[in-house]
């Protein structure tokens, strides 16, 4: 075994994509040590587009707006649109890191390949240098993990696809248009992804049918002149209560976009906020006309034919399987954050009943913009690591607690449909409210941290 | 400190559903060559001046900026919507402090450091309001507006000056005349600077009638004050000084407008060596 390096009172952060270096400024400002690994050769997650674990295409546009996307102590350019592009994502991200001074503590082309609990629930973190292959173990006094759950990718199996003659792609080998352009294409699975392929398709390829196991509602991006999901916000902020919401939305949708069953679309199979929202203006005009086939769910493969479950046909080149991403870590033993074998079932969506030292950000698929929830995870992990070097029995005290919480889910009152995506789908503003009570809870145990005094630094 | 505490600093519900729309910022500077490219090659740190009612970006940049300029630190003063050469004026009416904390922040973003911020009473409460939400590398609030609300100033003005109330209340901007903003500088430069001055938005004075709660934030924090100060009084220097724990550094003989006032180097120097010694 390699000499391990003791980083004493020092956290570790897998991944620098918007949660892994959120929670690194958090930790740094709070006072804390902290060392970030990042496998790629630069910051940014699914948005560094020439990254392995990136599953942005050229076409991506954010389908959240600004306001609540951001990190809320570092707002996103004026000069950036509504609806940012990858490519602007992720130059604000590396502002980001340059302003707060995260580039010192972060290191690149170091893929994390285990973490190991050591006594004292402590941590050792290995990491391979992946220009050089050599490997480094350092013990940590906590990981937070932040690798992102939307890269591997979840890849369904029907009879006789291993008879299929064209060529079977998923969304995660879709970078752009190129995979489709004159082909014949099945793009399977109506997520935000499934959409903008259809989309893609339909403006490139010579045919596209578009295939979902269920109906959905289609959001626009703006109605009335309005960033759907402002106006989301909007009705959250004034309380209307989700039946009222629900009614709104449908007859929004109604009025702006119209009957999706005219259209030939699926009539959704369930209630507004039960399915993770699609946003998407583009795909009912495709259907109108008609460069999008709607189709149910396939029901055999046999040679280039795929047979859908309504018995109709299509002859197809491609398929795109946009059926999603599964959460994956392969640097740690299932039974700290996945004893069940399924998915990981946390506290909060942070803390896991396992163990106090270890935190995940990221874990989350939110109504809404992410990075003002990875900046409040990344806080209420920072300000508990810090509570823990200050009065460890007052933390232990915080973590039982928050613990006992274990599974609580935070749905805005939906009851969400059964399917693996929906798995860490939360309802954003309840999430955040519960995240600002167990903030102030931390802040309350520990007044030093919680700052107010000049004598901080 | 706990009594000023702000219920929530997690729900911003309106900046997410009615987000500030963007405006046109002016923002002078003088930052060493290549510091943008390279931050550190300076070890001091960048300091963002906010300015107060009325005024703009132009207050700092006749002494402060190039003195400080001169001790070695990146200097940078941003005029608020409606100020200064910032556009925005025609929606000068409909401005609230929120605009001016977006403003601010944006120009934070443009920075390649955490800086100083240094707001000048209005924009001492704007500063407040930027650190419930952002961390700088230190908090100097200089003659700042009372942060728990002017309201109970009013009395005293619409004694003293009962016309500059009643414009006040009805949504005109407060008359600041040089007796008010300076002791010791000749008429005619006082008479320049009296001149600069431009228009307030009224929603952002009412807002400085009313409470603030913030924080808490984890920077050093500078209060200074004069007991000259003819604008903010001696009780809206200390309360704010309490707020953050700390004791007011008081320089007499300075008018509120420590920035152009007779008397400004000293008041600079009590900065520069707070940042110096603390940030
Ligand atoms: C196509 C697409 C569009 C999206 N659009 C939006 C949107 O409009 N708005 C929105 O808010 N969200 C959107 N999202 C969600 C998006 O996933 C999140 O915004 C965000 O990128 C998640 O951040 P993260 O840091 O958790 O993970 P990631 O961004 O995936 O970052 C994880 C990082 O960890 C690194 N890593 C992984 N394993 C290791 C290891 N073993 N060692 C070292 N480093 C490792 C990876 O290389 C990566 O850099 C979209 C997602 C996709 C796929
Ligand atoms: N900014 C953007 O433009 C943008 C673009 C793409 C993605 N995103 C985000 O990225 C994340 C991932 O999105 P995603 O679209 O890749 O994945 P996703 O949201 O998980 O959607 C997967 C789709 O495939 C279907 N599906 C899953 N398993 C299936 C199976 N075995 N057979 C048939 N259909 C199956 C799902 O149906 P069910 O309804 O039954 O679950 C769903 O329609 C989301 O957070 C999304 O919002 C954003």
């Amino acid at each position: 075994m390699n000499d391990v390096v003791d980083r004493g009172g020092a956290w570790a952060v897998v991944g620098a994509g918007p949660h892994g270096l959120s929670a690194l400024k958090n930790l740094l400002e709070l006072g804390l040590d902290a060392d970030g690994f990042e496998r790629d050769t630069d910051l940014g997650g699914n948005w560094n587009f020439h990254a392995e674990n990136s599953r942005v295409y050229e076409s991506t546009h954010l389908i959240s707006t600004k306001p609540f996307t951001q990190f809320p102590d570092f707002p996103m350019p004026d000069a950036y649109p509504d609806y940012p592009s990858h490519w602007q994502v992720h130059r604000y991200f590396r502002s980001y890191a340059e302003h707060f001074g995260l580039l010192d503590h972060l290191a690149f082309n170091s893929e994390v390949v285990s973490v190991t609990p050591v006594a004292g629930e402590r941590w050792d973190v290995t990491v391979r240098d992946r220009e050089s292959g050599v490997e480094t173990t350092r013990q940590y006094a906590g990981v937070v993990i932040a690798n992102g759950h939307n890269w591997w990718p979840k890849i369904p199996q029907y009879p006789g696809q291993d008879t299929f003659t064209g060529e079977i792609k998923h969304s995660a080998d879709y970078k752009s248009a190129d995979v489709v352009r004159g082909k014949r294409v099945l793009v399977v699975g109506a997520g935000n992804t499934g959409c903008d392929v259809a989309v893609e398709s339909a403006q490139n390829a010579k045919e596209t049918f578009h295939s979902t196991r269920r109906g959905y509602y289609y959001n626009p991006k703006y109605a009335f002149g309005r960033p759907s999901d402002q106006t989301a916000d909007l009705l959250l902020a004034l309380r209307l209560p989700l039946a009222l919401r629900r009614v709104m939305f449908k007859s929004v949708l109604r009025l702006t976009v119209g009957d999706f069953e005219k259209f030939g679309l699926r009539k959704p199979d369930h209630e507004f906020f039960e399915t993770h929202p699609i946003v998407n203006q583009q795909l009912v005009y495709y259907v109108g006309h008609g460069d999008i086939q709607p189709k149910p769910d396939i029901d055999r493969l046999d040679g280039s034919t795929v047979y859908f479950e309504d018995g109709t046909s299509a002859e197809i080149d491609v398929i795109v399987f946009c059926t999603g991403y599964l959460a994956h870590f392969p640097f740690l033993d299932d039974s700290y954050l996945n004893p069940e074998g399924d998915h990981p079932v946390l506290a909060r969506q942070i803390f896991t009943p396992a163990t106090p030292t270890l935190a995940v950000s990221g874990l989350i698929q939110p109504d809404s913009g992410q990075w003002t929830i990875a900046h409040w995870q990344g806080m209420l992990i920072a300000t508990y690591a810090a509570l823990r070097a200050q009065d460890p029995v007052a933390a232990q005290r915080f973590y039982d607690a928050i613990v006992s919480e274990t599974g609580v889910r935070f749905t805005g009152g939906a009851e969400y449909k059964d399917s693996t995506r929906h798995y860490y789908e939360i309802a954003h503003q309840e999430y955040l409210r519960a995240i600002e009570r167990d903030l102030q809870r931390l802040e309350s145990m520990a007044p030093a941290i919680s700052g107010s005094l000049a004598a901080a630094r | 400190m706990s009594r000023l505490r702000r219920p929530s600093k997690v729900m911003r519900m309106w900046d997410w559903s009615v987000p500030p729309t963007s405006a046109h910022r002016e923002v002078l500077s003088i930052v060493p060559e290549g510091w943008i490219d390279e931050p550190r090659a300076t070890r001091k740190p960048p300091i963002l001046f906010v300015h107060g009612l009325a005024h703009g970006a132009w207050c700092w940049r006749e002494q402060w900026m190039p003195a400080a300029a001169e001790r070695g630190f990146p200097v940078y003063a941003v005029s608020l919507r409606g100020h200064g050469d910032s556009g925005g004026r025609k929606r000068l009416g409909r401005t609230l402090l929120r605009h001016y904390v977006h403003d601010v922040m944006q120009t934070i973003t443009e920075l390649p450091q955490q800086p100083v911020l240094v707001g000048h009473s209005m924009g001492a409460l704007v500063s407040q309001l930027v650190a419930d939400r952002y961390q700088p590398r230190g908090l100097a609030l200089l003659t700042p507006a009372p942060i728990q609300g002017a309201a109970y100033e009013l009395p005293k003005l619409i004694r003293k000056r009962p016309l500059d109330a009643l414009k006040v209340v009805a949504g005109g901007t407060l008359p600041l005349r040089s007796e008010q903003l300076f002791t010791g500088l000749d008429e005619t430069t006082a008479a320049r600077y009296v001149d600069r001055l431009g228009r307030e938005s009224p929603w952002a004075q009412y807002e400085l009638l009313i409470p603030h709660r913030i924080g808490p934030v984890r920077c050093p924090v500078l209060v200074v004050g004069t007991p000259d100060d003819r604008v903010v009084d001696e009780k809206a220097v200390e309360v704010t000084a309490a707020a953050y724990g700390v004791d007011p550094v008081w320089l007499p003989g300075i008018g509120h407008d420590l920035m152009l006032d007779g008397g400004w180097e000293k008041a600079l120097s009590v900065v520069l060596d707070w940042i110096d010694e603390r940030c």
